[in-house]
């Protein structure tokens, strides 16, 4: 299948242009990025990033671990400390709060690799259509299309200012 | 249109246009290039620092605590106000990545890389000083809630167990914020290297090529991250503060001190980041990355926070005074005007009367200026700890048991080795991986081009 790489000196057309092709059925899309561009979030998907499930789901096991395991311990180990109630929530709070950070913490970390699809490739061998111009400051935009689509696709990346189209794969 | 046949599209082929590499990379990845023989030579003296006093730490662990300058009331003495001392310092770190990323500051791309760094050190050094100051170190687990044959648990209501947790939480959470943003930084690295280096940088990248996916993915990490770490940052240093003000020693029972403690934190972590920056940039050569705006900006900082810490400093003495507690005056008149009032004035003049320059804008743009106040308000970030914990121990309620602490020389020995410890990791990581957050500077760069158009982009305009 010939895959087209448009190289971009900006992400707003890039943007625009993923959209566009996506309005125009062209499903096979990848876009590379040297910077954190916040236009590009929405390029390739639309909906929200599923981290904030794993941060939300993170943080309500750490909340609820932090309470069970002070006052569970508490009551196991039942010794009255300063004529404090065995469970006394204020000071737990501080616990309940500690966890609720690192657990929230540690699952946005594993769901930043999940939903990233990290690691990604081989190991040491980029994919054909990676350069190391897109970790300079260029942008890249990969379509895979069919024969009959080449020349509509490589019209598209010139209308939106791309400054090279390559043909990496016929 | 109509569809051009096979044999012209597989003619369209052509080879990969060379590029030349970015300029930020190119600044920004020589920071990493072949170390002079002087880098060695420091590294060398820090390596070999660092065991020095770790044979000293063994030596205490022979003889035990005694050789420590403990004297009855005070059994708190410089590992614990190490140990806060650096807690502290890790403070500016995450602040600049969190708070200020929260804050859309994008002043904050050229420091919060090494900020960030330094937070992971600081916390490792300081963690160092709670197995230091337990004296029997094979035992200092018992802190952990871990199941064990006597069945019993953990007191949860001590400010001690809270601390273990705050601790040990903000070590991970600092160490994955680091690691997170620097995995793009690394594939950048990874793309120009040769070598072990090659081979180092694409395991620790894991196969980053920056899709949209990937950025997408990064770009909302981050931001929960800033948005867990900064509540987090807050927490710390409060629960830090707790240690003391959970007990009824007079001059440490008091509600001020999460805020002043805090305020203290952020105030010794940003001289910290100054005082290493600025040889760091001046070494390097990276004036066109982290400019005098980024200079001032922490000047403004460090003024602000000073401010906050005089006004505790101030609001502590005249609480003492209206609070017409016997106990509290005794305590504080002590502080000022007692044994240790070379330490209070020490603290004070550091901390608020020198770092009033930074009111004049000469005094912000004056980068050994900037350099002397820095050192200063470490110095007196110490002494602040040292007057709070030694004073305040050494002057309790009972007059009989007064008594006074003086550090032995193995304290003031593992304190120095504290800063080689944090320096060795410092020089190794200058060494190992960008300091300077590439892909930050970058995105800054290309959003400048797209606004002034053309190749002619002061990269020194990064605000």
């Amino acid at each position: 299948m010939p895959t087209l790489v448009g190289v971009f000196s900006q992400a707003g057309p890039v943007a625009t242009l993923a959209r566009r092709l996506r309005d125009r059925g062209f499903g096979d899309l990848e876009v590379y990025s040297p910077v954190p561009a916040v236009e590009l979030d929405g390029a390739l998907d639309e909906k929200p990033s599923r981290v904030r499930l794993w941060t939300l789901i993170g943080g309500l096991t750490g909340v609820v671990t932090g309470f069970l395991m002070t006052i569970w311990m508490s009551y196991d180990w039942p010794i009255v400390v300063g004529g404090k109630p065995l469970a006394s929530i204020p000071p737990y709070v501080v616990i309940a709060f500690e966890l609720t950070i690192l657990f929230g913490g540690v699952l946005t970390v594993l769901g930043f690799f999940w939903v990233g699809g990290l690691p990604y490739g081989k190991f040491g061998k980029p994919d054909a259509t990676y350069s190391t111009r897109f970790s300079a400051e260029d942008f890249g935009l990969v379509v895979r299309c069919s024969d009959r689509d080449v020349a509509e696709v490589d019209g598209l990346f010139r209308a939106h200012e791309a400054k090279e189209v390559t043909l990496v794969e016929a | 249109m109509t569809p051009p046949p096979a044999m012209s599209v597989a003619a369209m082929m052509r080879p990969p246009v060379e590029v030349p590499d970015s300029p930020v990379n190119r600044d920004l990845l020589a920071v990493m290039g072949r170390p002079t023989l002087l880098y060695w030579l420091l590294l060398l003296f820090l390596v070999v620092f660092v065991h020095a006093v770790g044979a000293v730490w063994v030596f205490q662990v022979y003889k035990g605590l005694g050789i420590a300058g403990y004297k009855h009331p005070v059994f708190w003495g410089v590992y614990i106000v190490t140990f806060v001392f650096w807690v502290g310092i890790a403070h500016a770190g995450t602040l600049i990545s969190a708070i200020l990323y929260l804050f859309r500051s994008k002043w904050r791309n050229a420091i919060n890389r090494s900020a960030e760094a330094m937070t992971v050190f600081a916390v490792l050094t300081a963690a160092q000083f709670l197995g230091i100051h337990v004296g029997r170190i094979w035992k200092s687990y018992f802190i952990l809630p871990y199941p064990n044959q006597r069945g019993l648990w953990v007191n949860f209501k001590s400010p001690l167990v809270w601390d273990t947790f705050a601790i040990s939480t903000y070590a991970t959470i600092s160490i994955l914020f680091l690691f997170v943003g620097l995995i793009p930084d690394i594939a950048i690295a990874r793309d120009r290297s040769t070598g072990w280096r090659r081979l180092l940088y694409t395991a620790l990248s894991f196969g980053w090529v920056g899709t949209a996916k990937q950025w997408k993915s990064f770009n909302r990490a981050v931001l929960h991250l800033s948005g867990l770490a900064t509540p987090l940052v807050l927490s710390v240093h409060s629960v830090v503060s707790w240690d003391f003000a959970m007990s009824i020693v007079p001059t440490w029972h008091s509600t001020i001190f999460a805020p002043y403690f805090v305020a203290g934190a952020i105030f010794s972590g940003f001289a910290m980041v100054l005082t290493v920056m600025i040889p760091v940039r001046r070494i390097f050569a990276l004036e066109a990355y982290i400019t005098e705006y980024h200079l001032e900006n922490m000047a403004r900082f460090i003024l602000l926070t000073s401010l906050i810490v005089g006004y505790a400093y101030g609001m502590e003495f005249f609480m003492a005074w209206y609070s017409g507690s016997e106990f509290e005056r005794s305590a504080w008149w002590y502080r000022a005007f007692g044994d240790y009032w070379v330490s209070a004035w020490v603290m004070i003049s550091c901390n608020s009367i020198f770092p009033n320059i930074l009111w004049f804008k000469w005094a912000r743009t004056n980068v050994t200026i900037l350099f002397i106040v820095s050192v200063l308000v470490n110095v007196g970030m110490w002494f602040e700890r040292y007057v709070i914990i030694v004073i305040g121990l050494s002057h309790e309620f009972n007059p009989d048991v007064w008594n006074h602490y003086m550090p032995s020389v193995p304290e003031m020995l593992i304190l120095a080795g504290s800063f080689a410890f944090f320096a060795m990791f410092f020089v190794i990581f200058i060494k190992l991986f960008p300091v300077v957050a590439i892909a930050e500077v970058k995105e800054l760069v290309i959003h400048e081009k797209a606004h002034h158009g053309g190749g002619a982009v002061a990269h020194g305009e990064t605000h």
